[in-house]
């Protein structure tokens, strides 16, 4: 659905800037925190298994010494218009009109890892094995998230729980959800500030005023996959050259 | 100036006329051509059921053989089910791995014995007559192994129920626009299908057998010939039936094999997302069936002895066959590639680079086997060597088997974005369930040679009643009476 | 809820507060949390509405204040706490793991004795045993005993340990590890004290800063604290009308922070130093930027020749001339002396000429320049000083010649933190008995007679004088329990109460019942803060609920640095000659395992290395030249050998590092220390010598090694996140 036709309820968006991010990990240890994500092993690395909803890429351009490392976090891009939605034959991939975001609903996953595949951002991490979290670890899961079972597709859902806690709290105090009220746990973690989250369609939001960005751009946008998140150009100061 | 022979008593009773040189011509037409040299029915009768009552030594060897490959194969299956794909090589980008090649090769190999049963019938070319059992066994075993792997493949292969539309309490349909719904769809029908097409072909033989066995036989193919007696209203029947089959399991097989390919095309992988997957697939999957069929052909001529029944026309034949199928083949795969050779973006480019990098070998053999080994194919000397055309057609599954699993294993490793190129390296089990597969099919097909007639023997009959030769000027040839 | 807002806190903390002062008459319950089956739930508990308390994160010394998110009893998130002038609401990776130290399953649950150290063959023992056992040790001790914190021993225990000790007579009290010595805990404070009188470490206000010269200090990743530096460098990008900054960064092997930085300069190592001088000269030479800036630049800084300088930097003149003009004409910049100046045998000197140049510029205390958080007037609540490397040494000596009886080991792992050529476990062997008060089994643990584990930081109490403080705010950061005790372990506080009761000595000067009287009193005695109010318990209530004390505004007056002698750096000397150990040694804190007390929660470890994106493992960053000169690729095993030891691990071709370099990631190597951390990769510190800084003698110079790699024939696969394919190498970047 195009985010232009579909105007109701939110359009929870994120905006990305890459000029702050230092690629420290605090997003993606507040991610595993938050969303019960499993850590795999040093064996499940090295087979190419890493399972992380939020990453960090990092590419080098040009060569010693005059090298640049660039980071860009990478998750679920919340894509308006999905590649993984359609594929998916029990519809476990799917698009909420609430929040306008790309969900997973777990218990209906049946693994085909057709959405995986079809994921250009590669942000569709599968169970391979069943999740271990030796005891007493376990206490620490979030009762608000589900622990994936093996055989089960996951990825970044923008901390819905936290969304609809939010959309819930701010229902029940007959009032609108405010800026800044609800981020998911990499956005609270995140201690430059490179990630900011909000509802564009909210237009005093802050993600309303950074989108129009001459340093936005979109990961893959050729792709038209029209994503809800919003990458903001690294900069870089020149002096005296 | 024709002289027709057809009416000097039943076919195999005409006798040699005394014209040397035509009675040569006869007797080399009789050599060459199955339809040519009839023998009474009773003696075909016998033929084909003396082979499958007949169970040496060799055959329970092979049988115990081919079986404990399937047991590790299933064994290695419930291994993968309670402790998850994660036993693979699979990793975050190559989602997809030789379970689906597998799906994909299963399929293909599935595909020739219908298309030959069906499409040849169509056409009325009277080489398919004896073939066609075999041919129809092969897709139907194939298209059960090729079933089989998207439930290997699942995550969760307990709920795999829920791909499926039955009624349930919160009205959840499946997914119709994932075009794994219409691959499952197209692959059950194409099941279902063939093996309606290949069972109402299979009663008048079945019927015989009950006529001249005893035992569990007599009553097992008394329950599945359903009453046949060979009265003209029930061969009126079969012809009306399996002339209809045979007209809707053509479009149904190209489903199949396009279902499959948009599998791929469908999605955004680059290098998938290609129009021309739909016609290169069933192409590859005719190219690689026919090959199968081939290999099978090689197996009941000698291993079955029914050199009476299969004879160098046939091989002949399908070698020709063959041969245009690869120079579709190749023309589909040079469209393919030259059209993300000039595109030039760069996770295509990233592709080929692999293919003609770190996965030249595999590439390389893949071209080698697929399009240069079955050049030979253009000599009739090589068409008709049964060793040669072995060797020919086990190169052509390696080759289609190599560029399936380069499709789906080889090109999910290159994506957009570099961070996530992750190699894929086979692993024990994967390895352990394709074999398993192969040799499950090899067994099936070993116990069906042994419960069914392999050579569709009214078939056999139909054609040989329906063929004379005729003296046209100084030759004799074969021709086909319009009587029917 | 998700983001707190400031009347969100208030609300939050009511609650909290409001059982805690409910509760009052009751001193338990005023103490720790307890956990209520769901029948008698307190009023304001609804199972699956969460309640967040304030306290603060000790998984590395740097005191962010934080939020610990409780469901029904069970810590499931640790926030930023907005409130806090240091974290200002965000956190580290770091801090997020701590929740993996509270659940982590390898905990010593129980006091524990063994009879013969390191067989780690444990006998419980009842608590009462464990504390009688060891006052009359202590008592038998005769004075000698010696105390061994490191630098996250909550304040408050540092404080008790240093009444203790100087009650019983004894002046072997050590605060020191390896994260307080790669970053230079003591030899900042010294110069800290040298310019400024107050012995702190300092701190930067990036956050308004024109211009960035950071030498060698990796503030994004591990500095002093990353977190708020993290949120200093976000304001730094993000200034008004679209200004960005400038950041140099000069190191020999590229840290996040280079990463990040506009100009990643790898200079030549033990240069950095003459880089900062070329800078003041060039500015006194080239009279850029205002006349006072000239002066200083003239006043501080030696004759320095220019194109022998550049060349000793491996720069070019103009390279300098341009940072020199950048520096001059920046309205606020700052200097950062960081990891590569703080180990080098010119330490002292080459941290100096670096902070010269903050003198330089002449804003020291401003906004966007070097700040030094005043103390706290009217308190004697300091920050606990870091001992010194010349402090260790002695101690290992005195403990070798048996001068020590008892060693009470505290919130540091010596034995894995120091380098093998320093002898300490030989040390140890000659100490009677060893206590440690460990949470969990760490090398040192394993070594000890004795393990009386205290409660992990989000069980117990405590305070700390935030060191380096932020936004000019001296802080005192608040340590409450977020959950009751996991174990049955007991506050290390409690413990050394109970035994100072006991003993004669110390009666008297630790009076109090338990550690919590202690810090209520410590706490209400501090000057109003910005939670107002008198009355102590309404005092207590409020730091409990904000998690800590500050005052309202920052003092009016900062404090200024004044310099006025010109600094002399004499070139950094190398252990190990350059034919036969090619190679400088550059060790670093990961940024996720620091200095190894992060390496045994599987967060920390699972998650992929910024630059390198490995986990689990330790490896050796070498260039692709040096690479190719070795005749290695990835995942090769090399042996690095020094002239203090020899160590193997697999290589990883990192193309921002100097060829004339390796670099080894600290942190991993343990061999105890729980599960994840237990035997995984290899630790280098016992690559170091044990030298000392040329000038004062005190500072350990752990970064003056050379190594030679030999390359084996094992090799290892390498557990890296990005792509394995050497295609992705040089593919194009696809954003």
């Amino acid at each position: 659905m195009s985010e232009d036709t579909n105007k109701h309820g939110h359009k929870w968006t994120m905006v990305v800037d890459l000029d702050k991010c230092t690629g420290c990990q605090a997003c993606v240890v507040a991610c595993h925190a938050e969303n019960n994500v499993p850590i795999a092993s040093e064996e499940e690395v090295v087979k190419g298994r890493a399972m992380h909803w939020m990453r960090i890429e990092r590419y080098w351009e040009g060569e010693f010494p005059d090298v640049k490392a660039k980071f860009i976090p990478v998750f679920c891009q919340q894509c308006g218009d999905a590649p993984c939605e359609p594929v998916c034959p029990v519809y476990a991939s799917y698009h909420s009109e609430e929040e306008n975001v790309n969900v997973q609903v777990y218990n209906r996953c049946i693994g085909t890892r057709y959405c995986g595949n079809n994921c250009p951002y590669r942000v569709r991490m599968f169970n391979y094995r069943a999740p271990e979290f030796d005891a007493p670890l376990e206490q620490q899961l979030n009762p608000d998230v589900t622990v994936r079972g093996p055989g089960v597709m996951e990825k970044c859902t923008f901390c819905i729980q936290r969304v609809r806690r939010g959309a819930e709290t701010a229902n029940a105090e007959n009032r609108l959800i405010k800026d800044g009220e609800v981020v998911p746990a990499c956005v609270q973690a995140c201690p430059t500030n490179a990630l900011v989250f909000g509802d564009k369609y909210d237009e005093e939001s802050r993600v309303a005023k950074l989108v129009p960005n001459e340093r936005q751009f979109k990961l893959l946008e050729s792709l038209g996959t029209e994503p809800a998140v919003y990458y903001l150009k690294g900069g870089e100061t020149h002096v005296g050259e | 100036m024709l002289e027709s022979n057809a009416q000097r008593g039943p076919y195999w009773e005409q006798t040699t006329p005394e014209d040397e040189r035509i009675a040569h011509q006869i007797e080399h037409g009789r050599e060459e051509h199955l339809l040519l040299d009839p023998r009474p029915p009773a003696e075909l009768n016998e033929l084909a059921l003396a082979t499958m009552k007949k169970t040496g030594p060799a055959f329970w060897i092979a049988v115990l053989g081919l079986g404990s490959l399937s047991l590790i194969f299933a064994l290695t299956w419930v291994t993968q089910i309670f402790n998850g794909v994660g036993i693979t090589g699979l990793n975050r980008s190559v989602m997809w791995g030789p379970y689906i090649a597998n799906l994909i090769y299963f399929i293909g190999i599935g595909h020739a014995g219908t298309f030959i049963s069906a499409a040849l019938r169509m056409m009325r070319m009277d080489f398919r007559r004896p073939i066609a059992r075999a041919a129809e066994t092969i897709t139907l075993f194939g298209l059960a192994m090729a079933g089989l792997f998207p439930i290997i493949h699942v995550g969760r292969v307990w709920k795999l129920f829920y791909m499926i539309p039955i009624p349930n309490q919160r009205d959840l349909w499946p997914n119709f626009r994932s075009a794994l719904f219409w691959d499952m769809s197209a692959i059950t029908t194409y099941i279902i299908g063939s093996t309606l097409f290949m069972y109402i072909a299979l009663i008048p033989d079945l019927a015989m057998a009950r006529d001249h066995t005893d035992g569990w036989r007599r009553k097992l193919y008394g329950a599945l010939s359903l009453g046949w007696r060979g009265t003209t209203g029930q061969w009126h029947k079969l012809e009306v039936v399996s002339n209809i089959l045979s007209f809707v399991i053509i479009p149904v097989m190209f489903s199949v094999h396009t279902g499959v390919s948009w599998n791929l095309s469908m999605s955004v992988q680059p290098g998938w997302h290609s129009a021309i997957f739909g016609p290169f697939f069933v192409v590859g999957a005719l190219y690689s069936g026919v090959a199968a069929v081939i290999i099978v052909m090689i197996f009941v001529r000698k291993v079955l002895k029914f050199g009476y029944f299969i004879r160098d026309e046939h091989f002949n034949a399908m070698g020709i066959f063959l041969f245009i199928l690869m120079i579709a083949w190749v023309y589909f795969y040079f469209a393919e590639w030259i059209t993300n050779w000039y595109g030039n973006l760069p996770p295509e480019v990233a592709i080929q680079e692999m293919l003609t990098g770190p996965l030249a070998p595999l590439f390389y053999l893949m071209l080698f086997a697929n399009i240069i080994v079955p050049l030979v194919l253009v000599f009739k000397r090589v068409r008709t060597n049964l060793p040669a055309m072995l060797v020919i057609c086990i190169f052509i599954q390696i080759g289609m088997y190599l560029e399936r699993v380069i499709i789906v294993a080889g090109f999910l490793s290159r994506n957009e974005l570099p961070f996530n190129w992750v190699d894929y390296v086979p692993q024990l089990p994967e390895t352990i369930i394709t074999i398993g597969t192969l040799a499950t099919l090899g067994l099936l097909y070993l116990i069906w040679t042994r419960i069914v007639p392999i050579i569709p023997l009214w078939e056999v009959y139909e054609g040989q009643a329906m063929q004379s030769t005729r003296r046209v000027g100084r030759a004799v040839v074969s021709t086909r009476t319009d009587a029917h | 809820m998700t983001q707190f807002t400031r009347r969100d806190v208030l609300k939050i903390g009511a609650a909290g507060t409001a059982t805690a002062i409910l509760a009052g008459c009751s001193q338990d319950a005023e103490r720790w949390v307890e956990l209520e089956p769901y029948v008698r739930a307190p009023e304001d508990q609804l199972p699956g509405n969460p309640t967040y308390y304030a306290t603060t994160c000790r998984m590395c010394p740097a005191a962010c204040g934080i939020l610990v998110k409780l469901t029904n009893g069970r810590a499931i998130k640790i926030e930023g706490n907005p409130e806090h002038p240091v974290s200002r609401g965000k956190t580290c990776a770091r801090g997020q793991a701590g929740l993996q130290l509270l659940y982590n399953p390898d905990r010593v649950t129980t006091a524990v004795m063994q009879e013969e150290r390191g067989k780690r063959k444990f006998k419980a023992l009842a608590w009462n045993e464990a504390i009688n056992t060891l006052i009359k040790k202590i008592e038998a001790a005769d004075g000698q005993v010696a105390v061994w914190t490191g630098s996250t021993t909550s304040g408050h225990l540092y404080d008790l340990f240093s009444l203790f000790t100087d009650a019983i007579g004894s002046s072997d009290l050590i605060r020191y590890d390896l994260y307080s010595a790669i970053n230079g805990y003591a030899a900042l404070t010294t110069i800290s004290e040298q310019l400024t009188g107050q012995a702190v470490l300092p701190s930067y206000d990036l956050g308004h800063a024109d211009a960035i010269f950071s030498f060698g200090a990796d503030f994004l990743g591990t500095w002093h604290n990353a977190n708020a530096y993290g949120v200093e460098f976000g304001n730094f990008r993000d200034q008004a009308y679209g200004k960005r900054g400038y950041l140099v960064q000069f190191e020999p092997k590229m840290s996040i922070t280079g990463a990040k930085a506009d100009k990643w300069v790898p200079v030549k190592p033990g240069a950095e130093a003459l880089v900062a001088q070329a800078i003041a000269r060039i500015i006194a030479e080239e009279k850029l930027g205002s006349p006072e800036r000239i002066e200083r630049a003239e006043t501080l800084t030696p004759e320095v020749d220019l194109e022998a300088a550049a060349a000793a930097c491996e720069l070019q003149v103009e390279d300098l001339v341009t940072f020199a003009r950048a520096f001059a004409e920046a309205e606020h910049p700052v200097a950062l002396p960081g990891e590569a100046l703080i180990g080098r045998t010119n330490s002292l000197d080459a941290l100096l000429a670096v902070q010269a140049l903050n003198v330089i510029a002449g804003t020291v205390g401003e906004a966007g320049s070097m700040m030094i958080t005043p103390s706290l007037s009217g308190s004697e609540m300091q920050p606990a000083a870091a001992s010194t490397f010349e402090q260790v040494q002695t101690l290992v000596e005195r403990m070798n010649a048996g001068e020590i009886k008892v060693l009470l080991v505290h919130g540091a792992n010596p034995l894995y933190d120091l380098p093998e050529s320093l002898g300490f476990a030989e040390a140890l062997a000659n100490v009677e008995t060893v206590v440690s008060f460990n949470p969990m089994l760490d090398e040192t643990a394993a070594y000890a007679d004795y393990i009386l584990p205290n409660r992990v930081y989000l069980e117990g109490w405590g305070y700390e004088v935030v060191n380096p403080g932020f936004q000019g705010l001296p802080v005192v950061s608040g340590q409450q329990p977020v959950v009751g005790p996991f174990h049955d372990v007991r506050a290390t506080g409690d413990v050394l109460l109970t035994i100072a009761q006991r003993l004669d000595a110390t009666a008297s000067t630790l009076p109090w019942t338990d550690e919590v009287a202690f810090i209520k009193e410590k706490i209400t005695n501090l000057p109003a803060g910005m939670y107002g109010g008198d009355d102590p318990d309404f005092q207590w209530a409020r730091y409990q609920q904000f998690g800590g004390w500050w005052p309202e505004t920052a003092p009016a007056d900062p404090i200024t640095a004044d310099l006025a002698q010109v600094i002399e750096v004499p070139a950094a000397e190398f252990d190990g000659a350059e034919d036969e150990f090619p190679y400088f040694l550059h060790l670093y804190l990961p940024v996720l395992l620091s200095d190894g007390s992060g390496a045994n929660t599987p967060w920390l470890q699972g998650s992929p290395d910024p630059l390198t994106t490995i986990s689990w493992q330790s490896w050796v960053e070498a260039n692709p030249k040096t690479a190719d000169e070795l005749g290695v690729k990835n995942g090769d095993i090399v042996k690095i050998e020094s002239p203090n030891g020899k160590i193997e691990a697999p290589v990883y071709v990192f193309p921002a590092i100097r060829p004339d370099t390796i670099a080894i990631p600290l942190g991993q190597g343990h061999t105890d220390y729980g599960r994840y951390a237990k035997e995984r990769g290899t630790n280098p510190v016992n690559l170091l010598g044990t030298t000392r800084d040329g000038k004062s003698n005190t500072i350990w110079a752990w970064s003056n090694v050379r190594v030679k790699l030999v390359k084996t024939d094992d090799t290892q696969d390498l557990a890296v996140y990005e792509s394995k394919a050497d295609a992705a190498k040089d593919a194009h970047v696809p954003f």
